[in-house]
């Protein structure tokens, strides 16, 4: 089973197009990077954007919209983890003879139009407290991190600034994000939810990302030439769901790890280049942790000491993530997915890396009450 | 920087039953009690509210006085605005270990939200959303 093509929007803020638009623009960029005919795409997953999320029947919807009549359909309601979920289970689908071609869709449009309502208990006993947004709940997971091991935010600023690198080469980034970041600027940045600071977040912006799975045989059928196996997968939602004091500075990854890691023979000194999801800076710095880079709670001296740059000694997130391209709302899990798969194609241009046998992609969805974060996704993909 | 009284809008009206049932919570507030469900079987606290019991799957819950004492788990200062928000910047957002075993988010009335920090102990204490509503809160209680 292989990633066979990728295609990807440029980020943009408040653009004033829809999820449909995103989504036409990559899945037509899509069928022209791999010459994969409309005719041969038999599946298709698609993730619920927030801007669209008012239609229980957007996944049918797009269908239409991109004139397909799919046999097998998937709506990925889980964030940041939907296109790596996506993936997964588009591989699944396709080995169950549910479809042979499937394109994993993720496009959204929350800087032009929000559509959410989380609803559920937030009205009643989360939103009267002020745990309105992201960060304030990130606010409270890093203050405990900061508790039990303590926090250089010297190296937080390091993993913006590095990211920053990438982003700053990246023609897809959003535009007002490309320019130079320094520790001082970090340090400066305003709090948003102590100690999370302004540069610890993402941007929300618009965009879109398409993939293409298949087997490794009908991508030889089609006269593909370039693509990746991914070879372990791994996922858990609502980790300890059922601790009432479980410890929030662990999370989902550190029982992904070790699945990713056994399936594929790999381990952390192995990884090429890492390519966590990074709403924010915090979770970098616990998914180099959760995967082993660094042993728990060491993860500011293993950054202070680690080149994080596209030449260094373990490249992250090297189109600069979502901390600097700027995140496309919940297409935001596809984002780094399409950089792994640009480096592993040799297609990264001017921040192109030298080793690229594999890559480690990890998702991560949706804020929970009081505790980290909803859904973990990881993925390791191989050279073919 | 506080807004003028004028310009600050009313907090919103948290309505109960929209999830789960809640209304044992609600009445609770009414007496400045805090009640939270309460699984029989495993004698365990759950919060937020749930449709069953996050232990067991099944619907035997019950609601209970917890005691509001606890000591603060997670805490975050709050500085961005947002509905509700209104002349309540800075805010003390806290995570709260309650004795009883089980967590809560709350704010801190009682201390500058700079002074509030992990670890601190602290008790149950009633905010008013509205002359008519009082949500539970904590005080920091002193050492």
């Amino acid at each position: 089973m292989v990633i066979a093509g990728y295609s990807e929007t440029l980020v943009e803020f408040k653009s004033g197009r829809s999820a449909y638009d995103f989504a036409g623009e990559a899945f037509a960029g899509l069928l022209a990077s791999t010459g994969v005919e409309k005719s041969v795409v038999d599946g298709l997953s698609v993730t619920v954007p927030l801007s669209e999320c008012a239609n229980p029947f957007f996944a049918v919807y797009m269908t239409e919209a991109l004139g397909l009549s799919p046999t097998w359909l998937n709506y990925g309601g889980m964030g940041g983890c939907s296109a790596t979920g996506g993936v997964a289970r588009a591989m699944t689908a396709i080995r169950e003879g549910q479809c042979e071609v499937a394109v994993v869709l993720s496009a959204d449009a929350p800087s032009t139009n929000w559509a959410a309502n989380y609803g559920a208990f937030r009205g009643e006993f989360q939103d009267p407290v002020g745990v309105l947004s992201p960060p304030a709940a990130f606010g409270l997971l890093m203050s405990r991190y900061e508790h039990q091991y303590g926090l250089n935010y010297e190296a937080l600023a390091k993993i913006s600034i590095a990211q920053r690198q990438g982003g700053l080469v990246n023609d897809n980034a959003f535009v007002k994000l490309k320019k130079q970041l320094t520790v001082e600027d970090y340090m400066n940045s305003r709090m948003i939810a102590d100690p999370l600071r302004l540069l610890d977040c993402v941007m929300f912006c618009d965009g879109g990302n398409a993939f293409l799975v298949t087997s490794a045989a009908k991508a030889k059928e089609l006269g593909i030439e370039k693509t990746v196996r991914p070879t372990a997968y791994a996922e858990v939602t609502n980790f300890k769901g059922a601790d009432p004091v479980a410890d929030i500075t662990e999370t989902g990854f550190s029982v992904l790890a070790p699945k990713v890691f056994a399936k594929s023979g790999l381990g952390p000194k192995d990884i090429n280049s890492f390519h966590p999801y990074d709403d924010f800076t915090i979770a970098v710095m616990m998914q180099l942790e959760d995967f082993g880079f660094c042993a728990k709670g060491q993860g500011s001296d293993y950054v202070m000491a680690t080149d994080l740059g596209r030449h260094g000694d373990l490249p992250l997130n090297t189109g600069g993530g979502q901390l600097s391209a700027g995140q496309p709302g919940l297409a935001s899990g596809g984002l780094n997915l399409a950089e792994a798969v640009r480096q592993m194609f040799g297609e990264a241009g001017e921040r192109q890396i030298a080793k690229t046998q594999n890559a480690l992609v990890t998702g991560i969805g949706v804020i929970p009450y009081a505790r980290n974060w909803g859904t973990s996704t990881a993925m390791i993909l191989e050279a073919s | 920087m506080p807004k003028d009284q004028e310009q600050v809008k009313p907090r919103p009206t948290p309505r109960a039953n929209k999830y789960v049932a809640t209304d044992r919570f609600w009445q609770g507030t009414e007496d400045r009690e805090l009640l939270l469900q309460y699984c029989p079987d495993t004698k365990q606290y759950q919060h937020y509210p749930r449709p069953v019991s996050i232990y067991t799957g099944k619907r035997n819950l019950e609601w209970r006085k917890v005691a509001g004492t606890g000591t603060i788990y997670a805490a975050t200062i709050v500085r961005v605005p947002g509905p509700g928000m209104d002349g309540r910047l800075p805010l003390s957002v806290v995570t709260v270990e309650l004795d009883e075993g089980v967590r809560i988010l709350g704010n801190v009335l009682n201390a500058a939200p700079e002074t509030v920090a992990i670890g601190q102990r602290v008790e149950l204490a009633w905010d008013a959303i509205s002359n008519d509503i009082a949500y539970p809160a904590f005080n920091l209680v002193e050492a």
